[in-house]
């Protein structure tokens, strides 16, 4: 393990040496959400509370939030907030066709004030926050961020000499306020001739000595607390990187060469698809060992880390028993959806969040907690392929079932394999659970909804497995279930989180996402009635005709 | 087993057939899937205390689970007498059974239960889920002897007025009539009854900088209750002949008034006496202008509960019970306890959760929390408690304490104004442990197995060979 991190800091220290001038900003130490992270995570994470996206008209995070502070009043008319819940539009009465208001429309309005003390009403009683007043909720937070930024009181860059508590821009002492001046001034000299267009080379080696100096000084106050080590930079590398989008990519290359191996029968191209996979699969698994290197632990405690090792997952045992079945199209189905997955990750932050937050209390230093839950979601891994297989069979069955026996055929082999491989996983990684429930609360099993939807899932499942033994499933049938089961695994992963919300996570989740995802699972369903249907049509005329 | 000698093997065979078939696995596993999935909602919606009564601990729950034990057995003995290849699966399928018999040990005789312990302080009670009701009774108001102690379980047989609970009393019964299970209480004083109940004050302290307005109750005529507003200190009841060196106001209750006394800090002689009726005010003299206001006085009074209904659970909610005792009505919130009087008896009536005594003291010395740097989100916690014979030990989440069977886990920690007060651990006896660890290795070994086993597909394959042509 110590040789893989010490080969992603050498990589890094390549990386920090190319940087481009006026860089050094994005790596300047930051303390946020109970860590110490980069300005550049700092500031994407706060545009995308503000705006719902880690960009601003096509300009940086880093340039955006330190001009709030700057600023403020240039942003006035600026229409950076952003509102999405009809409900909360409706109450502010704003047009509901808008999603990006200024602040002056927002809360400036007396409708605001109203809707706060509604919020605080609503605390008060302490019941669970609908989608409205998780909305409001929000909107409050847009409003709080915005606010103390633009004040100097969130931005915390420099450590104290005693406690934790890192100071704010408006609580530097003088010397130092002196020195981030220095910094703000360069900046906006900086951003000056980038607006122009002009040759930023001078400007930016200003800013990095600004900036260089502001740390030298920061760090003297109290070296213990000031680290500018390679974690920082790990992690401006990460943003910058961003390895799964590239993980994506291709494997959404090596998807459509194994479509012409697989439609066309292109047998020679098999390598080039084995070698865009296998990049793919490196890029995704050096993402994954960047996270657990900057946050020093495995990567699976939210949703949007357990979708990338689900997408890792599901391309390596569709390799797995690719190289054993040879059957071409598990590929097809395996790059498919871990190009999906990954997409999903990529484009829903509002639902995946893919800040790096410290763990919950209970969670920490606990290597029953990753073995379980890496675990149980690898096996996800394999029902999300034994999915993607459903999803293939389908289309076979649609495009005529006596044509393509052998296919078929192939696929529900697929299917029973990768839902053995799934059920192998599932069953030790919910008694693994409660081994480490019983290790740390004294009880075995305690119908947490988690890991109830976890043992329904598994049931699901065994059902299915039970059924085809008993000759109760045939072809079709396995192909309907590999589809319809996997609703079981979406409720599990995704639903017990955003649907249910039991218990007192629900207050940090939003409901993002609900009618996409039941969309999703609705239109499989759909498409599985509609291909039996057509189905039986086939099955009576063929019996008439005969 | 030993219905399978020799001459009565195939008629055992013949009735174990449908307990063995895959048919009815497969209807047991999808109705336990669809039962406990209806739970997570139940849960969702109300909690888990609901989930539990409603759909985990009930009836069908268990007639599911009987069933997929006898299924399992079924299966097994079908394949009477196990070969080599038989491994994999009657490894599978016992796992779960004696998964099964773990969890009903753990049921059976199980604790789990939970323990709040104030920082400095001791307990040795555990707090489990079930609901008692015990009445202690009294024919001096001074000596009690506990003279019902009964489980109740309200939650799923709540008490009606056509239906009620009766408790006998040695005159009249004590009838439950009510119960409600979510509700938000406040309290109110409504006037009691004379010669028994002590009096009720509603007052309020007023400047410019002050807007106090407070109940006091005394519980017995003649009591000393107070109120601290900081700068002072506001009595009822009888005042005493010399000061304790703070301002203090003393409101001794009489007929249609009270008479008050107003003594200041490091001042012997009192400052103020006079008498005030309801809808009075006087200034006690203090440096600071105070106005001190009756707002309501009641010579006999007594605090009772404001209930506010509610569709769902909260943090805020709590369960409550009413009871008629000698024609007056009475409302009993979960953990809390209420006086009843006759002419010659007292009886006092406790509704709440049992409290069973470990025969230990569990002492907190120190508890901690460490938080993330710069936020108050708590990043650990942990406990250093005294037991006798074993000393001190640091308890934390994830590292228990297990001491004389017992698992103290750490489970939470309550919190008043921003710092800690007290440590909340779960405390836990389970004897089925052992055996369900033994199943869980046990299953998963068979499953793991399973997947090396070719049989499995042999079988499916000529079972499906067979079948594809229909497909």
């Amino acid at each position: 393990m110590k040789k893989i991190f010490l080969i992603i800091a050498s990589l890094l220290v390549t990386c920090a040496a190319v940087a481009k001038p006026g860089d050094l900003l994005k790596s300047m130490p930051v303390q946020d959400g109970g860590r110490i992270k980069p300005y550049d995570s700092f500031a994407k994470e706060m545009l995308e509370i503000v705006y719902g996206k880690t960009k601003f008209e096509g300009r940086n995070a880093t340039e955006i939030v330190l001009t709030w502070m700057l600023s403020p009043q240039a942003w006035e008319g600026k229409k950076i907030f952003e509102v999405r819940n009809h409900q909360v539009l409706q109450a502010m009465n704003l047009p509901k066709d808008q999603r990006y208001f200024n602040g002056e429309e927002l809360f400036a309005n007396e409708r605001f004030t109203l809707l706060r003390q509604e919020l605080q009403a609503k605390r008060e009683t302490k019941e669970k926050l609908d989608p409205y007043f998780q909305a409001l909720q929000r909107l409050e937070n847009q409003f709080f961020v915005f606010q103390e930024i633009a004040a100097g009181r969130m931005l915390k860059v420099a450590p104290p000499k005693e406690g934790d508590t890192w100071l704010a821009v408006a609580d530097l002492p003088e010397h130092l306020q002196a020195k981030f001046l220095d910094v703000t001034k360069a900046f906006v000299t900086y951003l000056g001739v980038i607006a122009e267009k002009g040759d930023s080379s001078v400007s930016g080696k200003a800013l990095d000595e600004a900036v260089a100096a502001f740390e030298t000084a920061a760090q003297a106050e109290n070296p213990a607390l000031y680290s500018l080590g390679g974690k920082i930079t790990a992690e401006v590398h990460y943003n910058s990187f961003h390895p799964f989008r590239w993980a994506y990519v291709f494997y959404f290359l090596a998807f459509l060469v194994l479509l012409l191996v697989w439609a066309l029968s292109k047998e020679s191209l098999m390598t080039a698809a084995w070698v865009l996979l296998g990049i793919g699969f490196a890029l995704n698994t050096y993402g994954f060992g960047l996270r657990m290197y900057i946050m020093d632990r495995a990567p699976v405690s939210n949703m949007y880390e357990t979708v990338v090792w689900v997408a890792w997952g599901t391309v390596l045992f569709a390799a797995i028993l690719e190289i054993i079945y040879k059957y071409r199209l598990i590929l097809v189905a395996g790059t498919l959806v871990a190009a999906f997955g990954l997409v999903i990750a990529d484009f829903a932050p509002a639902v995946l969040d893919p800040s790096l937050q410290p763990l919950e209390p209970v969670l920490r230093s606990n290597y029953w907690l990753t073995i379980h839950v890496m675990t149980i979601t690898i096996s996800y891994a394999a029902f999300f392929l034994a999915f993607g297989l459903g999803d293939l069979g389908l289309i076979y069955y649609l495009r005529g079932e006596e044509k393509h026996q052998a296919q078929i055929k192939a696929i529900t082999t697929s299917i029973y394999r990768a839902m053995q491989i799934g059920v192998a996983f599932l069953a030790p990684g919910i008694i693994l659970g409660g081994i480490w429930a019983d290790y740390s609360w004294g009880r075995f099993w305690g119908w947490d909804p988690k890991e109830t939807w976890a043992l329904i899932a598994l049931l699901g499942y065994l059902a299915v497995l039970h059924a085809r033994y008993a000759g109760m499933l045939k072809h079709f049938g396995m192909v309907v279930t590999a589809v319809i089961t996997f609703s079981l695994v979406i409720m599990a992963w995704y639903g017990v989180n955003f649907v249910l919300g039991a218990g007192l996570h629900s207050y940090g989740f939003g409901a993002g996402g609900v009618e996409y995802v039941s969309a999703f699972v609705a239109a499989h369903m759909l498409l599985v009635v509609y291909v039996s249907v057509i189905r039986q049509g086939r099955g009576k005329k063929a019996t008439k005709e005969s | 087993m030993d219905k399978t000698s020799a001459p009565q093997k195939s008629l055992f065979k013949r009735i174990n057939k449908p307990l063995a078939s895959l048919k009815l696995a497969v209807f047991i596993i999808v109705a336990l899937a669809v039962i406990t999935a209806v739970g997570t909602f139940v849960e969702a919606r109300y909690d888990a205390y609901a989930a539990k009564k409603l759909v985990y601990d009930t009836w069908y729950m268990y007639g599911i689970m009987g069933l997929l034990v006898i299924n399992l057995t079924a299966v097994m003995a079908d394949r009477w007498p196990w070969k080599k290849r038989h491994a994999a699966f009657v490894l599978a399928h016992i796992g779960i059974i004696i998964l099964l018999a773990g969890s009903l040990l753990t049921w059976k005789w199980g604790l789990d239960g939970s323990m709040r312990v104030g920082i400095g302080e001791a307990n040795n009670f555990v707090q489990t889920a079930e609901t008692d009701i015990v009445v202690y009774t009294s024919f001096d108001g001074d000596r009690y002897t506990k003279t019902l102690e009964q489980e109740v379980d309200f939650f799923k047989n709540p008490p009606t007025v056509e239906k009620p609970f009766i408790i006998p009393a040695y005159e009249g019964e004590i009838r439950i009539v009510d119960y409600k299970k979510y509700v938000v209480p406040s309290k109110k004083v409504i006037e009691g009854e004379v010669g028994k109940a002590g009096s009720g004050l509603r007052f309020q302290l007023q400047n410019d900088n002050v807007n106090v307005i407070e109940w006091l109750v005394q519980k017995k005529p003649g009591n000393l209750v107070s109120h601290n507003f900081g700068p002072a200190q506001i009595f009822m009841g009888p005042a005493p002949e010399k000061p304790r060196g703070a301002n203090e106001i003393f409101l001794t209750p009489e007929k249609d008034g009270l008479r008050y006394v107003v003594f200041q800090k490091d001042s012997d002689k009192p400052l103020k006496k006079g008498f005030v009726k309801e809808g009075d005010v006087f200034d006690p003299g203090f440096k600071m202008a105070l106005n001190f206001r009756v707002l309501r006085f009641l010579p006999a009074a007594r605090e009772d509960w404001d209930l506010q209904d509610s569709s769902r659970p909260t943090p805020l909610t709590t369960s409550a019970v009413k009871i008629i005792f000698d024609g007056k009505e009475n409302w009993v919130l979960l953990n809390d306890m209420v006086k009843l009087f006759t002419t010659n008896s007292v009886y006092l009536l406790t509704y709440g959760n049992r409290r069973i005594d470990l025969g230990f003291n569990l002492k907190l010395k120190k508890f901690e929390v460490a938080r993330y740097q710069g936020t108050m989100r708590a990043a650990a916690y942990e406990s250093l408690v005294e037991v006798p014979d074993f000393g001190e030990y640091l308890i934390s989440m994830n590292e228990p304490l297990k001491y004389k069977g017992l698992t103290i886990y750490q489970a939470s920690f309550q919190e008043e104004d921003g710092r800690p007060v007290a440590s909340i651990f779960s405390i836990n006896h389970d004897p089925g442990r052992f055996l369900k660890y033994l199943g869980s290795l046990v299953l998963s070994l068979g499953i793991v197995l399973l997947m090396w086993f070719k049989h499995l597909d042999f079988k499916l394959a000529r079972k499906t060979g067979a079948g594809t042509k229909e497909s």
